[in-house]
C-alpha cells in the first residue's frame, strides 16, 4: 500500500459516481482515483473490488475524508495507495494496514484466504510467478522481497548468498523484514579465509539468526578431489561436487530461492526478472536491476562491514582458486575463472550430468 | 459446537489489539467521537443513555458451559451483576467502561467469544432456529452454514462501511421459527437437485420504522455458491443503497423502490462477473465445520420416560412447566426444554449472573455442555434426557428460572426502551411488567394459548412489535408516554405485519386494554383456533371494539 | 435555562456542565446558563473530546428538565426505573 502526499495524474472520480460510469473512465485507465467525501460511505469498496475484478490493471487511489482503519480495507478491495493530508497520522496508518495477520475472505491483494490455509491446494509455481512478477512490476528491491516472503503465499523461502563483495546489499534488505529467513552459504573448502570471517562479521552486525554452512558430501569428495585440485583440471566438476550438488540436497523442500543476482553481472542474466521458475522452484532476483553504483551506494549508506577482499581490487568473489582481483573500471566479474569461457559456476544454470567414470 | 483453530484465535485477538489502538487514539484525539463512532459500534459498544452497553455475539445462538460462566463472570466484575438476551441472540451488558472493554474482550476471547460486529453498518450476528439440532423437520442443522458465514463475513473488508445494518436469519425447516422473513437477508436450506445442500434465499426483510416481510429472490442457490450470492446481494446494496437518510438505507427500501425483479437483476449481474470460484468454500472445510455440529452421543433410550410421567402425575406444576417448556426432541427419550426468562413481572430477557452460573451447570451436566439462546429471549437446553426433566425442573425452580410461560401471553419479547436506549420514545419494561403481572394467572395463559405479545419502545422495533400476534408501540406524545397496538402479526412461515387498532393509549391503559382484547378472543374463538387464527378469522374489528369501546364509553 | 449534558467517555456515565465548565454526575450541581451563555457553555464542553462525548442543550425548569424530551432526561438524571439498575450509580 502506498502512502502518497498528493494524487498522481489521473482520472478522478466520487465515490457516489455509479459503477458504469465509473467502468468507463477506468478503462485503459493507468491511474484512477477515486474520492472519498465520507469515511462512512462505502461505496468505494465495492467500485474497487468490482473494477479489478473485471480486468482494470491501473493504479487505484483513495482520497478525501479515510481514516487509518480504513488502511486494510483499502488495500484489500483493491486500492494501491491512499493520499494522506497533511496531519495524517502515518504511522496509525501503517499500525491499522498490517493490524490483521490473515483474512477469512478471498481479496484483492491475492492474500491466501484462511480457508485455503486451511486446506492448502498444491501451487502451480507458474501461476504464482506470473503473478508475483505482475504485482511487484515497477517495485523496489524491498517490496519485492516482502512479496518473497509473505508468509500468506504458505512457501519455504531461503537466501542463497556467497557473502562476497556484494552480498550486504542483499542481506541487510532481508534482515530487515526477517533477520529468521533462513541463509544458505555453500562452504566448499576452498574459500578465501577472509570470505569465512566476513560471513561471521556480517552475520552477526545483521542479527540473522539461521545461517546454513552447506558443505559438499564427503564420500564424493573423498572419491572425486581427494587432494583438493581438481580446480586445475576441471572447474566444472569442481563446482558440481562443491556447490551444485550440495545446494540441491540442500534446496529439498525449499519453494523459493532468494538470490542477489544483478541483470548487469554476465550476459546470461541480462533479461532478469524478479520471479522466474528454475528446476520446479521459485527463485527471486530483488537485485535484478541494480547496477554496481547502486550497490556500492547501498554498502555505503548502510554503512556495512565490507568484505576484506574489495579493498584490494577484488570485486566478485568466488573461492580462491577461481578469483582474482580487476582493474578498476573493468567488468567485476572478469576476475572470476578469468582466462577461461566460464562465467557461471552452474548453481544458477541447471543440472549437469556427471561424465561417466 | 464449533472450536476456534489457530487462525480464528488471531482474528480475535488481532481485533482487540485493533480496538485498544482505536480506543487510545480516541482518548488521545487522534480520532473524533464522530470517527471513533462507527469503529466501537463494529466492537459491540454503544453509548446509551447511562452508560456503555456492550452486546457479546453469541453465533447462531449457541454456548458451552465455560462460555456461559463467563459471561456470569463479566457480568459480576464489570457490569451490575446481570446481562440481558436479545431478539437477535445477543447478550447485552448495560454498564462497561470504556476503558474496561479491551479486557472484557480478552477474558471473552479465552472462552472463544466476541464482540465483532454486533452493532454497527456491517453483517451482524448470523441468526438461527434454536431448535437446530433438535427438531425432527429440519433439512439438516444449519449451523455450519450459520459459522461459514459468520467466518465469510468477519471484517470483511468491502463490506464495513455499509449503508446500514445487514441482518441474516437461517432456518433449516419449511416451519420458520427464527423470524426469517423480517431479516435483510433469510436463507432456508433444502434439498437441491443433485441431493446436495442448496438455499432458497429472501431478501428485503425488516422491522423499523417500515417494516417489510422479505420476498423471494432465488429459489435453490447450491451451497457452493452461496457466498458468491451473497456477494452479489451486499455488493448491489453497498453500491445502491441510499445513503443520504438512515431511515431510507436499509436494503428492503431499495428492494421495494427498485421491485424485486429488478433487484434480482442487478444481483444477477454482480453474480455473473465475480469470482466466484474464489468465494467457494472448499469441501474439506464444509466437511471440517460440520463436524463440530455432528449430534451427541445420544443414548438409546425408550421414547418414553417413567420418570418424566410419574412426575407429571404426582405434579401439577411440573405438569405444568412440562406442557409448555418441555418440547418434544428427534431422538427417542429426549426433550428440548426452555428456560424461560420472562419471569413474573420481571424484566423479559434479564439474567443475573448467579442464573447463568446456574444455567452452564445444567447445561454441562445434562445437555452435552450446550446451551442455547432463543429470538424468543429465553435460553434452551437443547438435548436433555426426559428423564432429567424433574430434577432439572426443581433446580430452575430454585433460582427462579421455570416460569412455565414458554409461548404463552407472558412470554413476552420487549426491546430495553427508554429505561435504558437512547432511541426511544417510551419505556417498555414497565409495561410488559404491567401486563405480566395483570396476566400472571397460569391456568388463565393456558386457556387462551399460544400469544406472542411484542412490545417496541420507538419505531426502530427492536421488540419486532410488527410481528406480534399483540404488538406495542412506545410512541411520544408531547413528551409523554402513549403506546399503539396492533394484531394479528405473524413472524413465522407466513409472516404478516399487524394491523393498528386505534389510537394510542395511556401506560397504565395498555394492559387492561389487552386483558379486554384477550377476554374478547375467548368469547368469539372457534374450538382449537389460537389468537391468531382468531384475528385473521374475524380480522382486528372484534378487538378494536374490545379495547377501544369502554374506553369510548367512559369518555 | 439551560444546562449542558453529555455522556462521560472513559464509562460513558450520565455528566453534566457545572459553572465552571468541570464535569459532574447530578443534575442539581448543572451549572445553569441562560441564552448566549449557554451556547458557551456548550462549546466549551465540546472542547473537551476526552470528558464531553456529543454535549448537547437541555431545558429545565425549577431544577427539572422542561423541554419536549424531559422524560428521557428525568430518567438519565435518575437511572432506569426498572428492573437490576435501580440504585443509579
Amino acid at each position: 500500500m502506498q502512502w502518497l502526499d498528493t494524487a498522481p495524474e489521473g482520472v478522478r472520480l466520487p465515490v457516489t459516481t455509479p459503477l458504469e460510469e465509473v467502468e468507463a473512465a477506468a478503462r485503459g485507465a493507468e491511474a484512477l482515483i477515486l474520492e472519498f467525501d465520507a469515511f462512512r460511505d462505502g461505496r468505494g469498496f465495492s467500485l474497487a473490488a468490482v473494477l479489478r475484478e473485471r480486468g482494470y490493471r491501473g493504479r487505484l487511489i483513495a482520497e478525501g475524508r479515510v481514516i487509518p482503519d480504513q488502511a486494510r480495507h483499502l488495500r484489500r478491495s483493491g486500492f494501491d495507495g491512499v493520499v494522506l493530508g497533511a496531519d495524517a497520522d502515518i504511522n496509525a496508518w501503517k499500525r491499522m494496514d498490517a493490524a490483521f495477520s490473515t483474512t477469512y475472505q478471498p481479496i484483492e491483494d491475492n492474500a491466501v484466504p484462511i480457508w485455503r490455509r486451511r486446506n492448502p491446494e498444491p501451487q502451480n509455481p507458474e501461476a504464482v510467478i506470473e503473478t508475483l512478477n505482475r504485482d511487484t512490476r515497477n517495485d523496489d528491491a524491498a517490496a519485492i522481497l516482502r512479496a518473497a516472503l509473505d508468509p500468506v503465499l504458505g512457501l519455504k523461502p531461503a537466501v542463497l548468498s556467497s557473502f562476497g563483495a556484494e552480498a550486504g546489499v542483499l542481506l541487510s534488505l532481508v534482515a530487515r523484514i526477517d533477520p529468521s529467513t533462513p541463509v544458505i552459504f555453500l562452504d566448499t573448502g576452498m574459500h578465501f579465509l577472509q570470505t569465512l570471517a566476513y560471513r561471521k562479521a556480517l552475520s552477526e552486525r545483521l542479527g540473522l539468526t539461521d545461517v546454513r554452512l552447506v558443505t559438499p558430501d564427503a564420500d564424493e569428495r573423498a572419491d572425486l578431489d581427494p587432494r583438493d585440485d581438481l580446480w586445475r583440471a576441471d572447474p566444472d566438476a569442481c563446482c558440481d561436487l562443491r556447490k551444485v550438488r550440495p545446494l540441491e540436497r540442500t534446496l529439498i523442500g525449499i519453494d523459493i530461492l532468494i538470490t542477489g543476482r544483478k541483470a548487469y553481472q554476465t550476459p546470461d542474466r541480462r533479461g532478469l526478472r524478479p520471479f522466474e521458475l528454475f528446476e520446479g522452484r521459485i527463485r527471486v532476483n530483488p537485485l535484478h536491476d541494480w547496477s554496481e553504483e547502486r550497490l556500492a551506494a547501498w554498502l555505503d549508506a548502510e554503512d556495512l562491514p565490507t568484505h576484506p577482499l574489495s579493498a584490494h581490487g577484488y570485486r566478485s568473489i568466488g573461492c580462491w582458486p577461481c578469483t582474482q582481483a580487476v582493474e578498476a573500471g573493468k567488468d567485476g566479474r572478469l576476475g572470476r575463472w578469468s582466462g577461461a569461457a566460464k562465467t557461471e559456476c552452474g548453481i544458477h544454470l541447471g543440472r549437469r550430468t556427471l561424465p561417466v567414470g | 459446537m464449533y472450536r476456534y483453530d489457530e487462525f480464528d484465535t488471531a482474528v480475535v485477538r488481532e481485533r482487540i489489539e485493533e480496538f485498544r489502538d482505536q480506543v487510545s487514539r480516541r482518548v488521545s484525539g487522534g480520532l473524533t467521537e464522530d470517527e471513533f463512532k462507527p469503529l466501537r459500534l463494529m466492537n459491540g459498544v454503544y453509548l446509551q443513555l447511562h452508560a456503555y452497553m456492550l452486546r457479546v455475539a453469541v453465533p447462531y445462538g449457541t454456548m458451552n458451559s465455560d462460555q456461559m460462566r463467563r459471561l456470569a463472570h463479566i457480568a459480576r466484575v464489570y457490569d451490575k451483576g446481570y446481562g440481558h438476551f436479545t431478539t437477535r441472540t445477543n447478550i447485552q451488558y448495560n454498564w462497561p467502561a470504556l476503558s474496561d472493554v479491551p479486557a472484557i474482550l480478552s477474558e471473552l476471547a479465552e472462552v472463544e467469544m466476541h464482540a465483532i460486529q454486533t452493532s454497527g453498518n456491517c453483517i451482524r450476528n448470523v441468526t438461527t432456529d434454536v431448535f437446530a439440532g433438535c427438531a425432527d423437520d429440519e433439512i439438516e442443522d444449519p449451523r455450519p452454514w450459520c459459522e461459514i458465514l459468520r467466518q465469510w463475513s468477519t471484517i470483511h473488508p468491502e463490506f464495513s462501511f455499509l449503508p446500514r445494518k445487514f441482518k441474516i436469519a437461517v432456518i433449516a425447516a419449511s416451519k420458520d421459527r427464527a423470524a426469517m422473513r423480517t431479516h435483510d437477508v433469510g436463507l432456508q436450506l433444502i434439498r437441491g437437485e443433485d441431493g446436495q445442500a442448496a438455499f432458497r434465499v429472501f431478501v428485503g426483510g425488516g422491522q423499523g420504522r417500515i417494516p417489510h416481510i422479505a420476498q423471494e429472490i432465488a429459489p435453490a442457490v447450491p451451497g457452493r455458491d452461496l457466498l458468491a450470492y451473497l456477494t452479489a446481494i451486499l455488493r448491489a446494496w453497498n453500491l445502491l443503497g441510499r445513503r443520504d437518510n438512515i431511515h431510507k438505507a436499509r436494503i428492503k427500501i431499495l428492494v421495494a423502490s427498485l421491485g424485486i425483479d429488478a433487484f434480482r437483476e442487478e444481483v444477477e449481474r454482480h453474480f455473473a462477473t465475480l469470482r466466484r470460484e474464489d468465494l467457494r468454500v472448499p469441501d474439506e472445510e464444509v466437511a471440517r465445520i460440520r463436524a463440530y455440529f455432528a449430534p451427541p452421543p445420544f443414548a438409546n433410550l425408550p421414547r418414553t420416560s417413567g420418570a418424566f410421567d410419574r412426575a407429571s402425575l404426582a405434579d401439577p406444576d411440573f405438569a405444568r412447566f412440562a406442557r409448555n417448556n418441555v418440547r418434544r426432541h428427534r431422538q427417542p427419550g429426549y426433550a428440548t426444554l426452555i428456560v424461560s426468562l420472562k419471569p413474573q413481572g420481571g424484566v423479559p430477557g434479564d439474567i443475573t449472573a448467579d442464573q447463568m452460573d446456574l444455567v452452564a451447570d445444567l447445561a454441562e451436566r445434562f445437555s452435552f455442555d450446550e446451551v442455547r439462546a432463543a429470538y424468543e429471549q429465553n435460553l434452551v437446553l437443547p438435548h436433555v434426557r426426559l428423564d432429567d426433566t424433574p430434577e432439572i425442573w426443581r433446580r430452575l425452580a430454585e433460582a427462579g428460572l421455570a416460569t412455565p410461560n414458554a409461548d404463552l401471553v407472558t412470554d413476552i419479547i420487549a426491546c430495553p426502551g427508554l429505561d435504558y436506549c437512547s432511541l426511544a420514545n417510551a419505556r417498555s419494561i414497565p409495561v410488559a411488567q404491567a401486563l405480566s403481572e395483570q396476566l400472571a394467572d397460569l391456568d388463565y395463559q393456558e386457556r387462551l394459548g399460544p400469544i406472542r405479545v411484542n412490545m417496541s419502545g420507538c419505531i426502530n422495533a427492536c421488540g419486532h412489535h410488527h410481528v406480534g400476534h399483540i404488538g406495542v408501540l412506545g410512541v411520544d406524545r408531547k413528551g409523554e408516554e402513549y403506546y399503539q397496538i396492533t394484531v394479528g402479526g405473524s413472524a413465522d412461515e407466513q409472516a404478516a405485519l399487524g394491523e393498528i387498532v386505534g389510537r394510542s393509549l395511556a401506560a397504565d391503559e395498555v394492559a387492561p386494554a389487552v386483558g379486554r382484547a384477550l377476554d374478547r378472543y375467548l368469547e368469539v374463538r372457534r374450538e382449537g383456533e389460537t389468537f391468531l387464527d382468531a384475528v385473521r378469522r374475524l380480522g382486528a374489528d372484534p378487538f378494536r371494539d374490545a379495547i377501544y369501546g369502554t374506553l369510548d364509553a367512559v369518555a | 435555562m439551560k444546562i449542558v449534558t453529555a455522556n462521560r467517555l472513559s464509562d460513558g456515565r450520565v455528566i453534566y456542565a457545572d459553572a465552571s465548565g468541570e464535569p459532574v454526575g447530578a443534575l442539581d450541581q448543572a451549572g445553569r446558563f441562560d441564552g448566549e451563555a449557554a451556547e458557551v457553555a456548550l462549546s466549551q464542553a465540546a472542547l473537551q473530546p476526552a470528558i464531553f462525548v456529543n454535549p448537547y442543550l437541555v431545558e429545565v425548569a425549577d431544577g427539572r428538565p422542561s423541554g419536549r424530551d424531559r422524560f428521557k432526561e428525568l430518567i438519565r438524571s435518575r437511572g432506569p426505573t426498572v428492573g437490576h439498575s435501580l440504585e443509579r450509580l
